[in-house]
């Protein structure tokens, strides 16, 4: 587990060791910890735009004592169908996950890079951190309980724009990879009746709505919500 | 009181007017809220237009980490404000006004640049201007600029030495911003061989 300052260490020493200029998108709990919305975290996770710039940063990685993980570890929904795994760097304490664009059935849109709240500059090492927004419709993505408890937190820490996160699950929709309103509708739910999360009624009902047209819409297609 | 909870209701940037119009409270009780609201860390001030305060609400008490941005640089130092969409904060070490500039050039972005030109007038240490122009080879970008910027403001005289280490600098890319040139700053623009992206009228922000 690290902390927020054992993270910006980490970050100035890779800024430190990069020859030229690399930017990357800072996700799931190690965004948290920016906004002070979480203590620590086990894995730091990247997503880059470039695979040479991915590359650049797994050298400085692995040239720092940190290295690759072969097996992978189950964390988002529909790894066994996804060809986009992470480059996973083990330290002592943590674990770098580095994405090349997609995080497993997620790309990393245009709208997603226009809504990052915060950049921080390490050297040559850009990290932008996603908004609050995005970083909850990730976490729809995943399995692991602990996720959902780190959504309630942003939902009761930070007055969230459901608009937002609607309309990016539906542009995930249509970059290709699943149907997004369902995974965040049984997300939500579970958030709302498990964790007593803040979750308006009319953004769930809308949510609602929009996983069945969606549903409907892939059915008529012949795609299915979920591949075994 | 919940303060975490008036703070989740008025995050962003608020000015006492839109607080009591949001709470539907005085003015007055605006005030006493923000108050409150400062001593728990919630709020940030900045100043607008006219020296209006804007208060930057955030629900969630905020660690500061790192220094400020050339964008925070400029704004502090410069007559011409930037407005960013998102928080920059640098980690390594302070910028000084001398990096400042290099970091606005080397942006090519043209509000950026025609910021910074209000840093030549803080500028204290020339050699060190020197130093990292040479290292980012915008040697003779940042010695067009510094002239194109004593033309609308009061700026301390350039060391003489230094000009002449500035001229020396060899010319790698013509254009400060690609593909922009203008009519204006003929002379300038041969002197230095690069191309100046402002026109006179782009100045008169300085003037005003």
């Amino acid at each position: 587990m690290i902390n927020l300052n054992t993270q910006l260490e980490l970050f100035k020493i890779i800024g430190k060791e990069l020859k030229e200029k690399v930017e990357c998108v800072v996700i799931g709990g190690s965004a948290m910890m920016f906004y002070n919305a979480k203590e620590s975290t086990k894995d730091v996770d990247l997503v880059f735009t470039k695979k040479n710039d991915l590359n650049k940063v797994k050298e400085v990685l692995y040239n720092s004592g940190f290295g690759p993980r072969k097996e992978m570890i189950k964390i988002f929904r529909r790894y066994e169908v996804t060809e986009n795994t992470p480059v996973m760097m083990v330290g002592k304490d943590t674990r770098f996950d580095l994405f090349l664009n997609e995080i497993i059935c997620f790309r990393l849109s245009s709208t997603m890079l226009q809504r990052v709240r915060e950049v921080h500059e390490f050297g040559n090492f850009i990290v932008k951190v996603v908004s609050p927004e995005d970083i909850i419709l990730l976490k729809c993505a995943t399995e692991r309980a602990k996720d959902r408890v780190d959504a309630a937190e942003l939902i009761k820490r930070f007055n969230i724009n459901w608009e937002i996160i609607l309309e990016e699950s539906l542009n995930q929709t249509k970059l290709g990879k699943g149907i997004f309103p369902v995974f965040l509708y049984e997300f939500l739910l579970e958030l709302k009746e498990d964790l007593k999360a803040e979750v308006p009624k009319e953004v769930l009902n809308k949510t609602m709505k929009i996983a069945e047209r969606e549903m409907i819409k892939a059915m008529k297609k012949g795609k299915l919500v979920r591949e075994k | 009181m919940d303060y975490q909870k008036l703070a989740k209701k008025l995050q962003g940037l608020q000015t006492i007017s839109t607080i009591s119009k949001i709470l539907g409270i005085k003015k007055r009780t605006a005030i006493n809220y923000v108050y409150e609201l400062r001593k728990k860390d919630y709020v940030g001030t900045t100043y607008g237009k006219r020296g209006i305060r804007m208060y930057k609400i955030s629900p969630v008490k905020r660690k500061i980490v790192g220094y400020p941005s050339l964008y925070e640089v400029i704004n502090k130092n410069s007559k011409v404000g930037l407005v960013t969409s998102y928080e920059y904060r640098v980690h390594n070490s302070k910028l000084s006004i001398e990096e400042t500039i290099v970091k606005a050039v080397e942006t090519k972005s043209f509000r950026v640049i025609l910021a910074s030109l209000g840093l030549f007038s803080k500028v204290k240490n020339w050699s060190k201007l020197y130093r990292f122009a040479k290292k980012n080879n915008l040697g003779r970008k940042i010695g067009a600029l510094y002239d194109v910027a004593r033309t609308v403001i009061k700026v301390r005289k350039m060391d003489l030495r230094i000009r002449n280490r500035f001229l020396k600098n060899k010319v790698k890319e013509k254009y400060v911003i690609p593909n922009l040139k203008s009519k204006d700053f003929k002379n300038i623009e041969k002197l230095w061989r690069v191309y100046i992206p402002f026109r006179k009228a782009d100045l008169w922000v300085y003037k005003e």
